[in-house]
C-alpha cells in the first residue's frame, strides 16, 4: 500500500544520514504558555452544578481537551507521539456514555498503534468535598476487533450527574504519513481545544484546516529537539549488515505549532446533507516531504501530478487496471457488437456489472488482483470499477480512473492534495465528441453514464496518464431525480370516485424504487402503494420495466372510492393532495447547514378530473407560479376545463439545484409550505343552476 | 444477562465439497409450489446435535440455500457467532448457478472474523462472529454453507427451526440428536406438520432423536399477527442436567433451573460496612418497608450507571456487589444483585427475577423450563396493611420510575430466584386503566385561515415509556427535534415543546406541552372553511387484505387515548356542517367521537378509543380490519364552516 511504501522510504534516508545530521542553530525559541491542563488538577469551580455558558441543554459539556504530537526515536526509526488529555463535564444522566471511550488502532504488517500511560479520575463532590476515583484497570479492554483494528476501551468509575470525569493516554504510532489529525468539534460541546504539534525540521507536512470558524490562537515558532535512535549496520556491511551497532542522536530545529478554539457548540445532524463531518472545525495532516542536508527537498506528496503519477505506478491502482486479460474475449466480442462508443461503454459495464458483485466496500485502491473479485463474483468498488476501467480501455475506448469520495466520506478539497480525501474509485470515457461519460458498475438499478446517488458529492479528480490530462470533474449530474403521476377521475353524483392513475418514476427517482421494489419483492412494494392511498381501494396494479434501467419505472393502477353517504348541496374534494405530499419535506424551522439533496428534482401531477352530468366547479382554482431567487426552483399549479364538465389540475414542482444554501432555507421550507396549501385547496363541485 | 446472539443473517452447511463438480442443487429442482410467494428456498437444514457430556455439545450444520430474487438475497450471506463458551471448529461455503454447476468455493480469506464490540449494547463482550457473503451479481443462485459450534454451555441447547422469516420455502431440513442415555434429552415440539412424528432409537448407550421436515411452503408475515416463530414448525432442546464450567445444575424444572442460577451468584452479595451503614443510616427513620426501598433505589440511581461487560462465564455469573459499589457500575446481573444487597441493609429482602424483556419478546413458555431470559429485574414481596403489594424495580435504569417495568418487562412472566430455587411469577400487568394517552388541544383559527394551536398531553403507563425515554435521554434540542419530525402536520413551527414527568405515584407519567404555529391550516375555499380536528390523534388504516388471512389476530398492547378538542373560531364564522357522531364497540376495542357547538361558538370534539389486548382467531382479522377502517375514516371527518355575510 501507498502508505507503507512512503514511510520506507523516509526512515531509510534519515538512517542514511542521521550521523552526518549538523543542525543550523535555531532562533531562540519563543516558549508557547504552559500546558493548558495538568491531569488530577481539577479547578473546583467545574465540580459546582452552575450551568454553563456553551449550551446549558447539553448532557455533557468538554471542558478541555488538549493533545500534544511530536517524533521520538524508537528502535532504528522513528515514531509520533501523541499525548491526551480530556476532561469532561457530565451534566445528565443521558451524557454517561461520554465516559467510555473507544481508541481504534490500527496495525498491519510491522506498524502499529498502541496505547501507553493510560491513566483515568471521576471527581466528584461529595459532601462540599472533592471525591477522586481512579480508572482501574477492571475498566479497560482491549478487543480485536478487526484483523487490522484493535480498540482500546475504558469506562471511568462512580460517574453520576455533576461528575467531572478526565482521562490520559499517549498514543504511539509508526504511521508517519498519517500524523494524528485532530477534531476539535464534536456532538456535544466543548469549552477548550487545544492542540500542540512538533514537526522536526527533515519532514515537512500539509495541514490543512477545515471549517469556517477562525482559530482563537493560532502560534508557530521554531524549536529543537534531539532524537535518538539505533545505529544499524548498512547494506554494504557484510556480515554485520542490519545489525545494530549503538545510538545515534540526532538534533534538528522543530516548527512548533499551537491551534487554540474555544466556546464550540455541539454539533447536530441534518436531513439532506453529505455528512456532518465536513463542518466539524478540524486539522488533517499529510507528509509533504523531506528535507535533508546537501540533499535536494523530496516532495512526497504535494501537488496533485504526483499523486496521479504515484496512483498510477502503483501495483495496488495503477497496476490493476492493465490486468483485466480474463475478460479481453468478452470484451471484444461485445466492441465488435457495438460500434457506438456510449453503446459500447453501456454494453462493457453491463458486463462488469454481472460479473462481479459490489459487496459495499468503498475504497479507490484494490490490494488484490481483479482476478480475484472476478473468481468470487464479487469486490470492492476499487475491485469492480478498476476492471470496468480496464475492460472499456480492452473495447478500445478512451476510458480512466475518477477518484472521488463519497457523500458520507466528506468533502475534497481542490486546494490541498491530499489522498485521504478520496475513498472510491469510477471511470470516465471520453467519447470522440470530447463529452464525458462517467461509468460505474456498483449499483444495478442506475443506467450506464450516471454515478450513484452515494456517489454526489460535488467534484472528482480524472486520473489520466499524464499531467495534463488529469482534471477535476464536476458531478453535479444532469439526470434529475423525476416524478411524473397522470390521474384521470371520474365523479359521480354521489361522490363516488374511480379512475385510472399512471406514474413514472425517472432518473435518480427510478434507481430509488427499483432498489426498493428489489429489495422487498414487488408483491409487498405494491402493498405499500395500498397503504399509502388510506381512502381509496386500488386495483390491478402493474408495474412495468422494474429490470430495465433505461428507461422510467412505470406503475398504473385503477382507483375507486365508495361514495360519501349523502351528499350535500355539493362535493369537496382536493385530488391534488391525494396523489401529492403531505408532509413538508422541511420540518425544521432552522438550518445550519446546506441543503445538499445531490440532483435536481421534479415532480408533477396532472389530473383530469370528469363532473358527474349536470354539476358544475363552483369556481375554477386561481393558478399560482411561484419562483426561488436566481433560478432556483419553481412551482406552477394550474387549472383548466378543457371541455365541459371536465376539469384538468397540473401541478409542477422543479428544484433546479442540487445543493440550496442554508440562508435559502426558509425560503424553500416556505416554498414547499404554499405547495402543500395549494395542492390541499377543496374543490366545490356543485349543481348547475337550473339543473 | 448475555443473550446468546442468535446467528447474525442465516445459516447453512453440507456435507465435504465434491471435488468433481457435478452439478447438484439445480433450480429446476424444486417443485412450483415452493416457488410461489418465496424469494429464497432452504433446499437443506441438516442438523445434528451430539451431546458429549453434560458440559459439552456439538452442533454440527449442513444448509443449503437458493436465492431465487433480491429480496431473498440476505440469506446469501451467512454469519455464525461464538464466543469464550464456545468455539466455531469450522465455516464452509460455496456457491453455485441456476444449474447447479459449482461457482466459487469459499475461501478461509474471505471469511470476515469480527468482535461486535460495536453492537450498541455491550462495552465488551467475548462474542465474535465469523461470516461470508456469497451474494452473486445475478440470481437465482445456491450457497451452502458448513459449520460445527462445540459448546462448552450446555445451558442452552439449539433450536431447530429451519423456516425463521418470510418468504422463505423450505425443500428439505432434519435434526438428529443424539445423547447418552444418562442424560435424557428434553423437547417440546412446536407446530409441526400433523402426522409429523419423531424418530427414536436406541443405539448402544445413545438416545438418538430425528425430526425430519419438508416441503413447507413460504409464508408472509401479516398485520398484527404474532411473530413468526410462533407460526412455522420448531423443535426447541433443553437439557435435563447440564454442567457450565463446573457448575453442575438441572433444567427440568424451574425449580432447578432457578437453583443452579442462584447457587451461581450465591455470595456474591457482600457490600462493604461503609455501604452498608450508608444505607442503614439513609432508611432508619422509616418504618415503612416500601418507603425504605424506595430511598435505597433513589441511591442505587442517583449512584450507578449501566455497563454490560460479557465474559466468558461473566456472561452468567455476577460482577460481587462490592465491585459495583466500588466502580459504580454494572450489567443487569451486577446492579441488580447489588441492590438487593442494599434493600437487605435496609431490611428489605428481595429476589432477583429472570425475564425474557423486550417490547415484543413474546412471554416465556412456562410449560417448558429452559433458559429464556435475557435480562434480571428485582422482586420484593411486600406486605402493605396485610395484603401482598409486590415490589419490582429495574436496576439498570437511573431514569425508570420506582416500581415499574412497562413494555419491557411487564405482562409477562419471571423465573423468581429464591435459596429454595426458581418460581414462576407474573410481573405487573398493564392494561387501559394504566395505558393512557389525554389530550387537550385548543386550535385558533384566523380569518385568513393560519392557525395557532396548543397541545397538553399526559401519558401513562406504557404509553409514556417512549416519552420517557425521549425525556430523559435527549436533552431539550433532541428532544424537540424528534417530536417535530413525528407530528404528521403539513407545515408548521413549534413555538413551544416541553416534556415533563409527572409527580412520583403509582404510574409515571410525561405530559409533553406543544404550542404550534400553522401557517395556511385551513385557507377559504370560496366562503368554506374546512378543518379536520383531529389534528394530532390520526389512526392509520391497515391496508387490505390480500388472500387468505393465515395467522391469528395477535394485539399485544392495550391502551386507552382520550381527545378533547376545541376549535376557537375567528369573528364572521360558524359552523355549516359538524360531521355526525360515531360509536363502535367491538371485540377489539371501543371507539366514539361527538361534536358540538359550546355556547361561546367554540367547537368542541371528542374521541375515545380504547384498544383492548388479545389474541383472536385469524377469523377476526376481518373485523379488526373493518373497525380500523372505519376509525380511520371518522379521523379526518371534517367540520366545515362558512362566512357570514355580516
Amino acid at each position: 500500500m501507498l502508505l507503507c511504501y512512503l514511510q520506507r522510504v523516509a526512515l531509510m534516508t534519515l538512517l542514511a544520514l542521521g550521523g552526518l545530521w549538523r543542525p543550523v542553530r535555531a532562533q531562540t525559541a519563543a516558549k508557547f504558555p504552559a500546558d493548558p491542563i495538568k491531569f488530577g488538577q481539577v479547578e473546583a469551580q467545574d465540580l459546582t452544578a452552575a450551568p454553563f455558558v456553551a449550551d446549558s441543554a447539553a448532557a455533557a459539556v468538554v471542558l478541555c481537551d488538549y493533545g500534544r504530537s511530536q517524533m521520538k526515536g524508537h528502535g532504528s526509526g522513528l515514531q509520533v507521539i501523541f499525548e491526551r488529555i480530556t476532561r469532561i463535564k457530565i451534566l445528565k444522566k443521558a451524557g454517561f456514555d461520554e465516559a467510555s471511550v473507544e481508541i481504534p488502532l490500527y496495525h498491519r504488517e510491522e506498524n502499529s498503534e498502541k496505547v501507553s500511560n493510560l491513566r483515568g479520575l471521576t471527581y466528584n463532590l461529595v459532601n462540599g468535598k472533592v471525591e477522586k476515583t481512579r480508572l482501574e484497570t477492571s475498566g479497560v479492554f482491549l478487543e480485536k476487533r478487526t484483523p487490522t483494528v484493535n480498540v482500546q476501551k475504558f469506562t471511568l468509575p462512580n460517574v453520576r450527574e455533576g461528575s467531572v470525569v478526565e482521562f490520559a493516554y499517549t498514543l504511539t504510532s509508526d504511521y508517519l504519513f498519517n500524523f494524528q489529525d485532530w477534531t476539535f468539534q464534536r456532538a456535544i460541546p466543548v469549552r477548550w481545544s487545544e492542540y500542540r504539534v512538533s514537526i522536526p525540521g527533515f519532514y515537512r507536512y500539509n495541514i490543512n484546516y477545515q471549517t469556517s470558524r477562525p482559530f482563537d490562537v493560532q502560534e508557530v515558532h521554531v524549536g529543537q529537539t534531539t532524537l535518538t535512535v539505533d545505529n544499524k549496520v548498512g547494506d554494504g556491511g557484510g556480515l554485520g549488515a542490519g545489525m545494530t551497532n549503538g545510538i545515534l542522536s540526532i538534533s534538528a530545529p522543530t516548527e512548533e505549532h499551537r491551534w487554540v478554539l474555544q466556546n464550540l457548540p455541539g454539533l447536530r445532524p441534518e436531513p439532506y446533507m453529505t455528512t456532518l463531518a465536513d463542518y466539524a472545525a478540524r486539522l488533517d495532516f499529510e507528509l509533504a516531504g523531506e528535507q535533508w542536508p546537501n540533499e535536494p527537498y523530496r516532495d512526497l506528496a504535494g501537488t496533485w501530478p504526483k499523486i496521479n503519477a504515484r496512483l498510477l505506478a502503483d501495483e495496488d491502482f495503477g497496476g490493476r487496471m492493465s490486468h483485466t486479460g480474463f475478460l479481453k474475449d468478452q470484451v471484444l466480442a461485445l466492441a465488435a457488437q457495438h460500434p457506438d462508443p456510449a453503446a459500447r461503454a453501456a454494453a462493457v459495464r453491463a458486463l462488469v456489472l454481472n460479473s462481479v458483485r459490489y459487496d459495499g466496500t468503498n475504497r479507490y485502491f484494490a490490494p488484490e488482483p481483479l482476478r480475484k473479485a472476478y473468481d468470487a463474483h464479487r469486490g470492492s468498488a476499487a475491485d469492480v470499477n478498476l476492471l470496468l476501467v480496464g475492460a472499456l480501455r480492452d473495447a478500445g475506448l478512451v476510458a480512466h480512473p475518477l477518484l472521488l469520495s463519497t457523500r458520507d466520506h466528506g468533502a475534497v478539497s481542490k486546494e490541498f492534495p491530499l489522498l485521504e480525501y478520496f475513498n472510491y474509485v469510477a471511470a470516465v470515457v471520453t467519447l470522440p465528441d470530447g463529452h464525458d461519460l462517467l461509468l460505474d458498475a456498483t449499483n444495478p438499478h442506475l443506467p450506464s453514464g450516471v454515478l450513484p446517488d452515494y456517489c454526489l458529492n460535488r467534484v472528482g479528480r480524472l486520473v489520466g496518464p499524464t499531467p495534463a490530462t488529469s482534471r477535476w470533474l464536476d458531478l453535479t449530474p444532469t439526470q434529475r431525480r423525476v416524478h411524473y403521476q397522470q390521474v384521470s377521475l371520474t365523479l359521480d353524483a354521489q361522490g363516488g370516485l374511480s379512475g385510472k392513475v399512471h406514474t413514472e418514476h425517472g432518473g435518480y427517482a427510478a434507481a430509488e424504487e427499483r432498489s426498493h421494489v428489489a429489495e422487498l419483492g414487488e408483491k409487498k412494494y405494491l402493498a405499500a402503494v395500498v397503504q399509502h392511498h388510506e381512502a381509496l381501494t386500488l386495483s390491478k396494479l402493474s408495474l412495468a420495466h422494474s429490470n430495465d434501467p433505461d428507461k422510467p419505472l412505470a406503475l398504473d393502477y385503477e382507483v375507486h372510492q365508495p361514495e360519501e353517504g349523502a351528499p350535500g348541496s355539493a362535493l369537496h374534494l382536493s385530488p391534488l393532495r391525494e396523489f401529492g405530499n403531505t408532509l413538508n419535506p422541511f420540518r425544521h424551522e432552522t438550518r445550519s447547514f446546506a441543503v445538499d439533496f445531490g440532483m435536481a428534482q421534479e415532480e408533477t401531477l396532472v389530473v383530469n378530473l370528469a363532473l358527474p352530468a349536470g354539476y358544475e366547479l363552483a369556481a375554477l382554482p386561481t393558478a399560482v407560479v411561484m419562483e426561488l431567487p436566481g433560478n432556483g426552483g419553481r412551482y406552477v399549479c394550474s387549472a383548466a376545463t378543457p371541455t365541459p364538465g371536465t376539469v384538468t389540475l397540473t401541478s409542477r414542482l422543479s428544484l433546479n439545484q442540487a445543493v440550496y444554501p442554508a440562508a435559502q432555507y426558509p425560503q424553500l421550507r416556505e416554498f414547499y409550505r404554499r405547495l402543500l396549501e395549494k395542492q390541499a385547496e377543496q374543490l366545490v363541485v356543485q349543481k348547475k343552476a337550473g339543473s | 444477562m448475555k443473550a446468546l446472539l442468535p446467528i447474525l443473517f442465516a445459516l447453512p452447511l453440507g456435507t465435504p465439497l465434491a471435488a468433481a463438480p457435478a452439478p447438484k442443487y439445480a433450480v429446476a429442482a424444486i417443485p412450483a409450489s415452493l416457488r410461489e410467494g418465496a424469494h429464497a428456498v432452504i433446499r437443506a437444514d441438516d442438523e445434528v446435535v451430539t451431546v458429549k457430556s453434560a458440559s459439552r455439545l456439538v452442533h454440527t450444520v449442513h444448509r443449503v440455500v437458493t436465492v431465487l430474487d433480491n429480496a431473498g438475497d440476505d440469506l446469501g450471506r451467512f454469519g455464525v457467532s461464538y464466543d469464550a463458551l464456545r468455539t466455531l471448529s469450522y465455516l464452509r461455503g460455496a456457491v453455485y448457478d441456476a444449474e447447479g454447476r459449482l461457482l466459487h468455493q469459499l475461501r478461509a480469506a474471505e471469511i470476515k472474523d469480527e468482535g461486535v464490540g460495536n453492537d450498541g449494547v455491550n462495552f465488551m463482550t467475548d462474542v465474535r462472529v465469523r461470516y461470508a457473503d456469497l451474494r452473486q451479481p445475478q440470481g437465482p443462485y445456491t450457497v451452502e454453507f458448513d459449520y460445527e459450534i462445540v459448546s462448552d454451555n450446555t445451558l442452552f441447547y439449539p433450536d431447530f427451526q429451519p423456516q425463521a422469516e418470510e418468504g422463505v420455502a423450505v425443500q428439505a431440513a432434519s435434526l438428529r440428536v443424539s445423547t447418552p442415555a444418562a442424560l435424557p434429552l428434553r423437547y417440546q415440539e412446536r407446530q409441526l406438520p400433523a402426522g409429523l412424528a419423531v424418530g427414536h432409537t436406541t443405539a448402544g448407550s445413545q438416545e438418538v432423536y430425528e425430526w425430519k421436515l419438508a416441503d413447507l411452503a413460504a409464508i408472509d408475515d401479516e398485520e398484527a399477527a404474532p411473530p413468526l416463530t410462533d407460526r412455522t414448525p420448531a423443535v426447541v432442546l433443553a437439557p435435563g442436567s447440564f454442567e457450565v464450567q463446573g457448575h453442575a445444575g438441572t433444567a427440568g424444572t424451574w425449580q432447578g433451573l432457578g437453583q443452579w442460577t442462584y447457587d451461581l451468584n450465591a455470595g456474591r452479595d457482600q457490600l462493604p460496612p461503609a455501604t452498608v451503614a450508608k444505607v442503614q443510616a439513609l432508611t432508619k427513620d422509616l418504618p415503612d418497608a416500601r418507603a425504605r426501598a424506595r430511598r435505597v433505589y433513589e441511591l442505587l440511581q442517583g449512584s450507578t450507571r449501566y455497563i454490560s461487560v460479557q465474559l466468558g462465564l461473566g456472561g452468567w455469573q455476577t460482577f460481587p456487589a462490592s465491585t459495583v459499589a466500588s466502580s459504580g457500575y454494572g450489567d443487569c446481573k451486577a446492579l441488580s444483585n447489588y441492590t438487593r444487597a442494599l434493600l437487605a441493609a435496609a431490611g428489605v429482602p428481595a429476589y432477583q427475577a429472570l425475564v425474557g424483556a423486550g417490547s415484543d419478546h413474546a412471554d416465556l413458555r412456562a410449560d417448558f423450563p429452559s433458559s429464556q431470559f435475557n435480562h434480571v429485574v428485582l422482586c420484593a414481596p411486600l406486605v402493605t396493611a396485610g395484603r401482598p403489594d409486590t415490589l419490582w424495580l429495574e436496576c439498570t435504569s437511573q431514569t425508570e420510575a420506582f416500581g415499574y417495568m412497562g413494555s419491557f418487562t411487564g405482562n409477562r412472566h419471571a423465573l423468581l430466584l429464591t435459596p429454595e430455587g426458581g418460581k414462576l411469577v407474573a410481573t405487573p400487568r398493564y392494561g387501559t386503566a394504566e395505558n393512557r394517552r389525554v389530550r387537550r388541544l385548543d386550535l385558533f383559527l384566523d380569518a385568513a385561515g393560519s392557525a395557532t394551536a396548543t397541545a397538553r398531553t399526559l401519558r401513562t403507563g406504557q404509553e409514556q415509556d417512549l416519552y420517557a425515554q425521549l425525556l430523559h435521554e435527549l436533552g431539550p434540542p433532541d428532544q424537540k427535534k424528534y417530536i417535530v419530525e413525528h407530528l404528521r402536520l403539513p407545515t408548521f413551527t413549534l413555538t413551544r415543546c416541553n416534556l415533563a414527568a409527572t409527580p412520583a405515584g403509582p404510574l409515571p407519567g410525561v405530559v409533553e406541552t406543544l404550542a404550534l404555529t400553522l401557517p395556511g391550516f385551513a385557507p377559504p375555499s370560496g366562503k368554506r372553511v374546512f378543518i379536520n380536528p383531529n389534528l394530532l390523534s390520526r389512526l392509520p388504516a391497515l391496508p387490505a387484505q390480500v388472500g387468505e388471512r393465515q395467522a391469528d389476530l395477535w394485539l399485544p398492547q392495550a391502551s386507552l387515548h382520550a381527545d378533547t378538542v376545541r376549535l376557537h373560531l375567528p369573528a364572521g364564522f360558524q359552523p355549516e356542517n359538524l360531521p355526525a357522531p360515531v360509536q363502535l364497540s367491538t371485540a377489539y376495542g371501543t371507539y366514539a367521537t361527538q361534536y358540538a357547538t359550546l355556547p361561546d361558538g367554540t367547537i368542541q370534539y371528542i374521541r375515545r378509543l380504547e384498544l383492548k389486548r388479545g389474541r383472536l382467531p385469524k377469523t377476526a382479522y376481518q373485523g379488526y380490519l373493518e373497525f380500523r377502517r372505519k376509525i380511520n375514516s371518522a379521523d379526518k371527518a371534517q367540520v366545515v364552516l362558512v362566512k357570514t355575510e355580516s
